[in-house]
């Protein structure tokens, strides 16, 4: 048996990836501005944060228009479902106490 | 793979986190909700009105539910418009409770015109009656998701 940390995905350490991340997973979609309020970054952090999940593959970026304005939809792809349930029983794993015992 | 641990306490936070995000997108929901009260408004006045309206019917009632309904659409456009997050769960309830109103609202009123219970001489209200039992699904799904919300 490996210790949890093994399973954590390096990509959602960082706290606002993984808040957005966490945010994704509960959404089917989400507006570009309603991440951004509920997460309490700015306009440029969540950009740069969305680049990098982007180019990881673990988000998906759609935009479209609703009447004339422009609409920045976002969504969790399957791998970054994926990777973010990992991650999660990782965490849980740890904060159950279920690391490997140290050893005598 | 990382080599750095978070600990115990980190990790409990985190888990909380996620718990908070869940429900910011349930409170998202809640847009949808909105739609199809709206919807439900507007079945609910027309049969109000057309219950109350004498058999021949009259101009009032006959702009009355154009009203209503011309409110109740433009309503469900502008919460629609605004719509900026909503869950998987959530989308499908209302998709479902759309599907499911409309194909009680065909069953009952076939039923209804079926077994002459809406007719010609028979009293207005019962194409209340009519509505009231068809538009079930509306309210079971608006039940369902404003529950949702924390």
């Amino acid at each position: 048996m490996s210790h949890p940390r093994h399973e954590l995905d390096d990509l959602l350490g960082h706290p606002v990836r993984f808040s957005v991340v966490a945010l994704l997973a509960a959404a089917e979609h989400a507006d570009f501005g309603f991440v951004r309020d509920n997460v309490e970054v700015t306009d440029s952090v969540l950009s740069k944060q969305m680049s990098a999940l982007e180019q990881a593959g673990y988000v998906k970026v759609k935009k479209g228009f609703v009447g004339k304005r422009p609409r920045t939809w976002l969504s969790l792809t399957k791998e970054g479902r994926r990777r973010f349930a990992r991650h999660m029983n990782a965490l849980q794993e740890i904060a159950a106490g279920n690391n490997l015992p140290v050893a005598s | 793979m990382t080599e750095t641990q978070p600990s115990r306490e980190d990790a409990v936070a985190a888990l909380a986190e996620v718990g908070i995000r869940a429900s910011q997108v349930r409170q998202a929901d809640s847009q949808l909700c909105w739609m199809l009260a709206a919807l439900l408004a507007a079945d609910l006045g027309v049969a109000v009105l057309l219950s109350l309206s004498p058999h021949r019917g009259s101009t009032f009632a006959g702009v009355g539910v154009l009203a209503m309904l011309v409110a109740a659409v433009a309503f469900a456009v502008i919460v629609g418009i605004r719509i900026r997050g909503y869950s998987r769960l959530g989308i499908r309830l209302y998709f479902g409770t759309l599907i499911a109103f409309n194909l009680c609202n065909a069953l009952v009123t076939s039923l209804s015109i079926g077994s002459r219970f809406w007719a010609q001489g028979q009293p207005t209200y019962h194409f209340g009656i009519t509505e009231a039992v068809g538009m079930v699904p509306l309210v079971v799904g608006i039940w369902l998701l404003s529950r949702r919300r924390d």
